[in-house]
């Protein structure tokens, strides 16, 4: 056990190691960018490999473990009354495993049921509540507020959203005033499409940029391991790599 | 002009990824070429006076709803929302709902904890991993408003003082998802406070709960965390230990450059076509 300890300890959580991993499965998946290769399946696969089974260690160390198999031993040790609760919510949870069959899956119906009677009766409270507070906070007295910013704000919202809204009423031929009013909706809708999109590209170039500050501060590890990569596409796709025929590409 | 229409509409897509790469590899190896400065904004202003204006000892409840595939955009802003909490003397809760953030947030908390100002932090004194709890977040502050300590069940000096939820001055959840609405749904009936810190793609969702009051603040995306760490920088915290954020602003500006010019480049060959048709 010691053995394969300290093999452990020099392989996998050495930190140089470990940068050259964490270098070289960026490149792997980067390397997609320019063609879908084994590399780049090899890294997909192995960082869902890794997810999946540190996922379920944790699960079984902090979920299952604490909160189902102690409880149990406690109540075969020393059973108490209120023990009956947790075995029929264990009991319940099992019944997840009729789904296997066909006969016998509405046996898992039940459990659904307290799932879906807890969140419906969590659930419409609470949102309704929500809505509340929101559609309160757009009935203001409009000429109290501070700016002119703050009160033009409120003309767009309540403007925009009705134009929009017409842009969807098909029930009369979009002429007019009703055309009017529709197109100015499509180009509401167009700027928050707009704004969503310009959010989602800065969100995913943040998440390259937390990439890239790894490969550019282990500069040497990158640049060594970008050439075998490079090597390995060219060897790839130059003699192993079959682009699919014209025959195959029909057939698909 | 013909020419280079017809270079620019038969351009290989892979050209334009490699000038993205470039563009946010580039500024981390020079980066006095890139030093920019950039207003704050009043969320994020919002955020820094509220944990400035708390006294020491009060506690500070920190949701860590993300794990490593967020990083980039959400650990500097947590990791300067817990260094204020330490430099002011707050106590610091952190409470995990996913179990891939754990691991993630110990590490950053050990990492801060390297540094000279922070070396005497103690866990379940200072600061304290709540862990994961395998129930809706719903159920959690259910149960938090009965008994704080027991629902984790976790021991320490921490907990003096502390018998619900409701002696948790602030609260802040830092997620990629619209997960911090699930407090927001229960905010009414107990009447906590709470501020978020969001990613650039779900920023735009939590808006209308900054305008109702819901949220007193919120961190948006890499620049809202660029921004925590400049005024944390302006009140006399170290540039070289703060500056996660600020190292991407630069990347960020100069790909969206990059992206400004293919935009303009895709729109001329569209308008030069179009007239060019019309024409013949």
């Amino acid at each position: 056990m010691d053995i394969i300890n300290a093999i452990i300890d020099n392989t996998i959580l050495n930190p140089t190691v470990q940068i050259w991993m964490s270098v070289l499965f960026t490149l792997m998946m980067l390397s997609f960018l320019f063609k879908d290769n084994p590399l780049y399946k090899l890294g997909e696969n192995t960082f869902l490999g890794i997810s999946l089974g540190y996922g379920w260690v944790k699960l079984w160390e902090i979920t299952i473990v604490p909160f189902l198999f102690r409880p149990m031993k406690d109540a075969y040790l020393d059973f108490q009354p209120y023990d009956l609760t947790l075995i029929f919510w264990m009991l319940m949870g099992c019944t997840m495993f009729f789904r296997f069959s066909r006969t016998k899956a509405w046996v898992a119906n039940y459990y659904f049921a307290f799932v879906f009677a807890y969140a419906a009766g969590y659930e419409i409270p609470v949102q309704v509540q929500q809505l509340f507070i929101q559609g309160s906070n757009m009935m203001q007295p409009l000429f109290e507020q501070p700016t002119f910013f703050e009160i033009s704000k409120w003309f767009v919202i309540i403007f925009g959203t009705f134009s929009a809204l017409m842009y969807f009423f098909f029930s009369k031929p979009h002429k007019g005033v009703l055309g009017k009013t529709a197109r100015v909706g499509i180009l509401i809708l167009m700027i928050n499409f707009g704004a969503s999109f310009g959010a989602t590209v800065m969100g995913r170039i943040a998440l390259f940029i937390g990439r890239a500050q790894v490969l550019a501060a282990n500069y040497q590890a990158s640049l060594v391991l970008s050439i075998m990569i490079i090597i390995f596409l060219f060897i790839y796709f130059k003699f192993y790599h079959k682009e699919p025929g014209l025959d195959d590409e029909q057939m698909h | 002009m013909e020419k280079f229409i017809q270079i620019l509409k038969n351009l290989d897509r892979r050209w334009i990824f490699l000038l993205i790469f470039l563009a946010c590899i580039i500024p981390f190896w020079v980066p006095q070429l890139f030093d920019q400065k950039f207003s704050t904004s009043k969320e994020t202003q919002r955020v820094y006076d509220i944990i400035n204006s708390l006294e020491e000892g009060d506690a500070v409840f920190i949701d860590w709803a993300f794990d490593p595939t967020l990083q980039a955009e959400l650990l500097p802003m947590v990791e300067q929302t817990i260094k204020q909490c330490f430099d002011r003397k707050l106590r610091v809760f952190i409470y995990y709902p996913y179990l891939t953030g754990i691991s993630l947030g110990e590490n950053l908390v050990e990492e801060i904890k390297k540094e000279a100002h922070y070396k005497d932090l103690q866990s379940g004194v200072d600061y304290i991993h709540l862990g994961y709890l395998p129930i809706g977040i719903d159920m959690m502050v259910f149960s938090m408003y009965s008994d704080f300590k027991s629902t984790f069940g976790k021991e320490g000096k921490i907990f003096k003082g502390i018998k619900t939820f409701a002696d948790i001055k602030y609260m802040m959840s830092f997620a990629g998802s619209a997960h911090p609405e699930l407090y927001l749904l229960l905010q009414r009936r107990f009447g906590f406070r709470m501020g978020a810190g969001v990613t650039a793609v779900t920023g735009p969702d939590f808006i209308p709960y900054l305008q109702t009051g819901q949220l007193d603040g919120m961190l948006f995306g890499l620049k809202g965390a660029a921004e925590y760490e400049n005024l944390r920088i302006s009140k006399g915290a170290e540039k070289e230990k703060n500056h996660r954020a600020n190292a991407g602003m630069a990347s960020l500006t100069l790909s969206h450059l990059v992206m400004f010019l293919f935009i303009g480049l895709g729109n001329l060959v569209y308008f030069y076509e179009r007239k060019y048709k019309k024409s013949n």
